[in-house]
């Protein structure tokens, strides 16, 4: 892309008037593109992106026009060189959406993920400017982005390469750091200030369509941005942030009206039934809804209307675009021009005209039967086969230990695939090395299902470095090559802490989640000789796991407490009864207080008895009468 | 010296009148120092401590004073009581005259002149001390050296404390408790009592010859009241222990002939009241309310929007699964597995086959992830409709209703946990292949891996409802395998829903008309505890409980006017509340006993009864273990008739002893032990035999054992009396080891399987009086036919013909047109099937620890 043609100028003009050619800085140029590709299941992917340079030097001058003066300064402050920030929620269905946008570069894991080069002398240093990055990036997306402590930092080692310029002096000097938040949940507060680095600001051009409700409910969706130093050849160098949002909706889910998304039935007779089935009939109805077609408009799914074209954009480039055969139908509002790129069958382009006015899309309903009818095939594009396939899960139950299985399969039938699968993991998830172990498949050939070979053959390279208690995590980068057409199963198993009382958040028993893997699939080599343009590499990320540890009962302090005080009154009651306790022989001591009572008793009766005989003897005739009376 | 227990006035008062001499004096001149240091006139405090800047041969008063002045009423007070008595001990031991030597002498100077040197020479400090603490922990260090020769270490757990630290920790304590104590005081206190009380000391003691020369001049003992003598030590007051050493245990059962009596007696109490506790539960005063304890479920708090156009594509569905009914396994799954594509769910298939009594049970379960919409793959939820329920009956209505409610689901983006629609083909081995390959505990020659899997499982709900007709409540079946429970907010969610929310009844236990009296609280608490105690899988759910994932059954029962809708708004409504959990089910409600619907109790209630019948066995064991030990009266009787023979004289004397204690015998432990062991081993090889024979000949080799097992005891005692002639204490010992053992594995059964342990130890009751009957044969015989009717197999037996010949007046378990000898079948293919399958530990209880005990409990009544 050209940038101004008053850049042309700008040597003449500098010299008559400088702070004019200041402010119209010769590669600061600003575009943004909205893709839209129909995928299959009523599903849409819709990938929005901004891009905007500016050229070093004025960079550095702080002379900042399309590049957000906020973050620019946070970068500076932070000797960042190269920066990465994701945002993502949900996951990317690779077995019906294929291959993921941008070839999965970005996207991040589910949560908060960042990474970032940045000059410092030394590993303390690097350290130092992380936590000021964390921190000051915290509180411009609202994200628990300093909550990215020790533990939560790694340094890749052969996941990450830069994907800027940079001079050789300074790439010496430039440290990796890598943090991800796989439990923050992603949501409207950081999309505000997301959309408030954009020149526009949500306000006219495509990001006008971008709206909290619908971006998070969509089956997946990732923002992204990434500022990194780009020196064209030839051309003074230029910092350039591009920011991502990508997302999938589900076509019948975004279309519900926002004051009623509760997804009630819909009335008997709308609803599309199988007429072919015997027992078809008015209140009975196998539903065929699932496989219909697409029918959808750009207000309908995003709940807004484009407001006209960003004015700041080159006006050559298209703001829109959609990935779909040129059979499907495809209405705009008028005065705008449609684009077909003439080498490119799927493709469409929108040039709008320079003025306010709304953008409308609409995609019609294409009857599948009738005179023409319609397929898949005309619907959408049959999406690309992905370089691999990953899931990952948790295996075994219990308390104290635990594994991990990670599926990686190559649905190639004739590449090899080569990664680097990287797991940073918390310390509390003792991993055990040794029994990482992998087993290979393939499932094609003679040999189909069985295991085959061990490890040696799929794994090349293995990175470790354990964790520490409470300082730092796991980091575990493995570099393997899969075959064509055959599936991975990697095993390793780990052991469960017991944490401290105080360690466990709010919600102990929710469980710790654990960051997703990430895939770095590198370029192969006969790609890169015959000189394609897939010497780029591409990402993949696994789902997020749900970590269960040894949860105590969080009464069991109190507990504790009293059975210590407990203790220490026993001990220390038998302890000073030993001390103050006389031991005395049993004759030498005094009677025991019930033989006493008894003898007293005795006496007592004894008394009494004499006193009565006494009285007897006094008076004995008396006494006798009375004896004949009671007989 | 007074001690707290024992306190009273009386002996208080008598104590104080009785208080030497010096003692007194000293007690005074304290209370008279702090009324002088009252007044402000003359700073007594300043001129009577000991400071130690000032301290020359003028001020060595001071060394003499600081003892007795205080700093204020407090001090004072505290320090009086702390040395009264135990300046009185060292008085009444050492003498009046001595004690005042000691005091105004070295025990006094030493410790102040080392404080002094300590804090001018070592610290460079001057903190004025005073106060009689110093002679408190000086005397309490020689009290506490004294010990130590005695009794030299206290334990803690495992760690020995010598006893002689007791006063440095006592300076600790008080240095950290109570503030501005001089800690530097008390331990130049302690320092010289320890030295004291070692005896290097003793050199500054005054010659006792002046002292007794002095006291004898002046006839101090006649002239000064409470005056001690010198000569007092002398007369060895101290250190007569008591000569008897015998154990708590022989004092307690061996001296007194009543005491001996009473075990028996307290076994039967217990038995009484934990039998009567049972009954006392469903009463209102020890039964409780059900409630909610996780608020985040918030049940009944959502509308339920399942209906309206739905029923239609569920009547579909119903038609689409009454297709398949009778199709193999293989032709269902593939159909439902399009289903679910269609849906765009995501699917998976299993393959399982367990072998169990000669038949093999093998099919295949196909289920189908709702993956949450916005989530992450780390909880999910499950839903069961398998393809038959337990009993075998055909799910149709149930399957349809998890259709449509699935493809109903698929349209809310608001789960936070995946959906997972399970269909195993049957109800009882299907969910636990599933589920144990779910948690990778299956074996994998049995139990194929799933291909597809998702987060942990937080809940699982099945639906049983085979029935075609409308129905008028739902039965909730919550039992799992072992007796486990699902935890009590689940039930209470769907009680609360269905009956608060959808209008329909709700019952559990097969009480359909309930109405919360005793009688039928009582009924339905008591086929809750038979069906716990059983241990089975009850419903498709029962698999998931030991795996800590709660789970339950609804089944529609009755005829009413609700239809399939209803149930899936029953459903829907529940599975919003379990989506709004944010952590796992963790309240303690996992321990309970149900009642009523809204009725329960929990553990710390009803525990008691099942522990006091296992504390009865134990009881009798430890009383039969002491008596044992001593040799009974007729022997000491008959042994002390010879010695009289023998000796004569001396006999009486002996008697006499005899009489006052039984002497202690030798325990003869190889042949009870040996017996007991073996009877323990023998339990595993009925237990191997059944859960390995084939189900044909299951019922015919349960009979034959059963009488076996009746014969068994008379030919073990015939060769036991011909081979060994125990004797009676090798009877006894026999009985208590096995009544120990009973003991020890009701107890620890009863925290896993309270009904269980209470079943079985009921049963067992009649072996707490087992003894033999040398001399009344037929009440031998007698006894011995009680525990025949009692023997676990004939139990078996005719528990089988009662629920078959009296069904439904029994638990619930009555069963309509099966003979006796197929129901005795059916239980023990049970058994076989839960032992291989579900992980089911009751035939192990049953053999190895009911019917052992049995067994030797039979031996020694025939003895």
């Amino acid at each position: 892309m050209q940038p101004f043609s008053l850049s042309s100028l700008i040597p003449l003009l500098t010299f008559l008037v400088p702070f004019v050619a200041a402010s119209a800085a010769p590669a600061a140029d600003y575009h943004e593109q909205l893709n839209l590709k129909p995928l299959p299941q009523n599903s849409l992917l819709a990938s929005f992106n901004f891009r905007s340079n500016t050229s070093l030097p004025e960079f550095e001058a702080h002379n900042f026009r399309f590049f957000p003066r906020s973050l620019g300064q946070i970068l500076q402050h932070a000797g960042t060189r190269e920066l990465h920030l994701r945002f993502s929620l949900g996951r990317w269905d690779a077995e019906t959406w294929g291959a993921r946008p941008w070839e999965g570069t970005k996207e991040g894991g589910t949560g908060v993920e960042l990474w970032a080069w940045l000059e410092a002398e030394s590993d303390d240093e690097a350290d130092h400017k992380w936590l000021t990055l964390t921190n000051a990036l915290s509180g411009l997306f609202c994200a628990s982005l300093n909550f990215i402590d020790s533990t939560r930092t790694t340094r890749p080692v052969m996941s990450f390469r830069p994907e800027g310029d940079h001079p050789n002096t300074t790439m010496a000097n430039m440290h990796l750091l890598h943090g991800v938040l796989p439990r923050e949940v992603v949501c409207t507060e950081n999309l505000t200030p997301f959309l408030k680095l954009l020149p526009c600001k949500g306000k006219a051009g495509i990001s006008s369509l971008l709206d909290g409700h619908k971006l998070f409910d969509a089956s997946w969706q990732s923002m992204a941005i990434d500022v990194k130093p780009v020196c064209p050849t030839g051309e003074e160098c230029v910092l350039q942030i591009e920011q991502t949002i990508d997302m999938v909706l589900d076509i019948d889910r975004s279309k519900r009206p926002r004051d009623n998304p509760i997804p009630r039935p819909i009335p008997n007779y709308e609803l599309k039934c199988n007429t072919t089935k015997s027992y078809h009939a008015d209140d009975t109805c196998f539903p065929t809804d699932s496989l219909n077609a697409q029918e959808w408009t750009l207000n309908q799914i995003f709940g807004k209307s484009m407001l006209g074209k960003c004015p700041l954009t080159d006006s050559n480039v298209p703001p829109v675009c959609i990935q779909a055969p040129h059979t499907r139908d495809v209405f705009t509002s008028m005065d705008v021009t449609e684009l077909k790129e003439p080498g490119n069958e799927n493709q469409r382009c929108y040039l709008l005209p320079n003025n306010e006015e709304e953008f409308h899309l609409a995609l019609p309903f294409m009857p599948r039967d009738g005179d023409h009818p319609k397929t898949d095939a005309d619907e959408f594009v049959q999406p690309a086969t992905p370089l691999l396939y990953a899931e990952r899960s948790l295996t075994g139950h219990g308390q104290e230990h635990g594994g991990v299985q990670a599926i990686l399969t190559n649905p190639s039938p004739d590449a090899e695939v080569e990664f680097v699968y990287m797991e940073s993991l918390p310390w509390f998830m003792r991993i055990y090395l040794h029994t990482l172990k992998a087993r290979i498949s393939h499932r094609t050939g003679s040999d189909a299902g069985q295991s085959l070979r061990d490890d040696n053959d799929v794994i090349k390279e293995i990175y470790y470095r354990p964790f520490l208690d409470r300082q730092r995590g796991t980091q575990l980068e493995i570099r393997m090559k899969i075959p064509p057409g055959s599936t991975v199963f990697m095993t390793y198993d780990f052991e469960k802490t017991i944490l401290r009382y105080t360690e466990y958040p709010p919600d102990a028993n929710r469980g710790f989640d654990v960051a997703a893997a990430v895939i770095t699939i590198l370029p192969s080599n006969s790609t890169a000789m015959t000189g394609g343009k897939a010497a780029r590499m591409s990402n993949l990320r696994t789902t997020g796991m749900l970590l269960n540890l040894p949860t105590p009962d969080f009464s069991m302090p109190y507990n504790v407490i009293i059975f210590t005080s407990t203790c220490i009154a026993l001990a220390f009651g038998g302890l000073y009864n030993i001390l103050v306790r006389r031991f005395v022989g049993r004759n030498e001591g005094p009677e025991v207080s019930l033989v006493k009572l008894r003898k007293k008793l005795q006496d007592a009766v004894q008394k009494f008895k004499g006193r009565v005989q006494e009285r007897l003897g006094v008076a004995g005739k008396g006494a006798k009468k009375v004896e004949g009376k009671t007989d | 010296m007074p001690n707290v227990q024992s306190f009273s006035t009386l002996r208080a008062r008598s104590y104080v009148f009785r208080l030497p001499l010096f003692t007194r004096l000293m007690v005074l001149a304290i209370v008279v120092l702090w009324l002088v240091g009252i007044q402000s006139a003359w700073d007594l405090r300043k001129w009577g401590a000991l400071i130690p800047d000032e301290m020359n041969f003028f001020t060595a008063y001071r060394m003499n004073t600081f003892p007795l002045i205080h700093l204020n009423f407090l001090h004072a007070l505290l320090n009086l009581l702390a040395l009264t008595p135990l300046l009185e001990r060292f008085e009444s031991e050492y003498g009046t005259l001595t004690s005042a030597a000691m005091f105004f002498g070295p025990l006094t100077t030493i410790p102040a002149v080392t404080y002094v040197i300590l804090e001018r020479v070592i610290f460079r400090v001057n903190t004025p001390v005073m106060g009689a603490s110093m002679w408190v922990f000086l005397l309490f260090s020689v009290e506490a050296v004294r010990t130590y020769k005695i009794n030299p270490y206290f334990v803690i757990g495992t760690v020995h404390v010598p006893t002689w630290t007791t006063p440095l920790v006592m300076a600790f304590v008080t240095a950290a408790l109570i503030p501005s104590t001089s800690f530097l005081g008390h331990l130049c206190g302690i320092g010289t009592g320890y030295l004291f009380g070692l005896g290097y000391l003793k050199f500054i003691a005054p010659p006792e010859k002046i002292l007794r020369w002095i006291e004898g001049k002046l006839n101090l003992l006649g002239r000064l009241p409470h005056y001690v003598s010198v000569d007092q030590k002398t007369y060895g007051r101290f250190g007569v222990l008591p000569s008897n050493s015998s154990s708590a245990s022989a004092l307690f059962v061996g001296r007194s002939p009543k005491l001996q009596k009473a075990p028996p007696y307290i076994s039967l109490l217990l038995i009484v009241v934990g039998v009567a506790w049972l009954f006392m539960l469903p009463m209102n005063d020890y039964s409780r309310r059900t409630y909610i304890s996780e608020n985040a479920l918030l049940p009944g708090q959502v509308h339920t929007y399942f209906g309206g156009s739905d029923q239609n594509v569920l009547r579909a569905y119903r038609h689409e699964v009454g297709a398949l009914e009778n199709k193999t396994n293989t032709e269902v799954n593939d159909k439902l597995e399009h289903m679910f594509r269609s849906m765009g769910l995501k699917v998976g298939r299993q393959n399982y086959t367990y072998t169990t009594s000669g038949n093999t049970v093998a099919g295949e379960n196909v289920y189908a992830i709702l993956q949450a919409p916005r989530g992450d793959a780390t909880e999910a939820i499950v839903l069961v409709a398998a393809w038959r329920n337990v009993k075998g009956e055909f799910n149709r209505n149930g399957l349809a209703v998890a259709l449509a409610l699935t493809r109903y689901f698929k349209r809310w983006s608001l789960w936070s946990k995946d959906i997972i629609l399970v269909v195993p083909p049957d109800s009882r081995a299907g969910t636990q292949a599933w589920v144990d390959a779910y948690h990778d505990s299956h074996d994998s020659r049995r139990v194929a891996d799933l291909p597809i899997k998702s987060g942990a499982l937080q809940g699982a709900l099945a639906i049983d409802y085979p029935q075609e007709e409308r129905f008028e409540g739902v039965h909730i079946v919550y039992d799992g395998v072992n007796g486990q429970l699902p935890n009590l907010d689940l039930i209470n969610s769907v009680t609360n829903i269905a009956s608060g929310q959808m209008g329909m009844g709700s019952s559990i236990q097969h009480m359909f008309h309930h109405n919360d009296q005793y009688r039928d609280r009582l009924t339905c608490m008591l086929r809750g505890m038979v069906n716990q105690g059983l241990g089975h899988a009850v419903g498709p759910h029962s698999s998931f409980i030991p795996y800590h994932v709660d789970a339950i059954t609804i089944q529609p029962v009755g005829q009413g006017w609700h239809d399939e809708m209803g149930l899936g708004r029953l459903i829907e409504g529940t599975f919003r509340s379990l989506n709004n959990l944010l952590e796992h089910l963790h309240q303690s409600f996992f321990f309970y006993l149900l009642m009523q619907k809204e009725r329960f109790v929990s553990i710390g209630t009803y525990l008691p009864s099942a522990m006091l019948i296992a504390a009865n066995f134990t009881i009798t064991a430890i009383a039969l273990w002491v008596k044992t030990g001593y040799a009974a009266k007729a022997d000491t009787e008959k042994e002390s008739k010879d010695i009289k023979e023998k000796k004569g004289v001396d006999a009486k004397k002996s008697e006499q002893t005899a009489e006052e204690a039984p002497a202690p015998v030798e325990r003869e432990l190889y042949l009870p032990l040996s017996l007991v062991t073996g009877c323990q081993f023998l339990g595993f090889v009925p237990l191997f035999i059944f859960n390995h024979a084939p189900a044909s000949v299951l019922a015919p080799l349960f009979v034959a054992v059963t009488l076996l097992s009746l014969v068994l005891p008379h030919a073990l005692s015939f060769f036991l009396v011909t081979t060994y002639q125990p004797t009676h204490q090798q009877y006894q010992l026999i009985t208590s080891f096995f009544l120990l053992l009973l003991g020890m594995f009701l107890s620890t059964l009863a925290t896993l399987n309270f009904s269980l342990a209470f079943l079985v130890g009921l049963l067992a009751t009649p072996l707490t009086f087992v003894r033999p009957f040398p001399k009344m044969p037929a009440a031998g015989y007698a006894y011995s036919a009680l525990l025949s009717l009692l023997n676990p197999g004939v139990v078996v037996l005719s528990a089988a013909v009662a629920t078959t010949t009296l069904h439904g007046s029994g638990l619930g378990l009555g069963v309509v047109g099966v003979t006796p000898w197929e129901a005795i079948q059916k239980v023990l293919e049970e058994g076989a099937f839960g032992w291989g399958v579900w992980g089911m530990y009751t035939p192990l209880i049953f053999w190895c620890v009911w019917f052992p005990a049995w067994l030797v409990g039979s031996v020694v009544v025939l003895g």
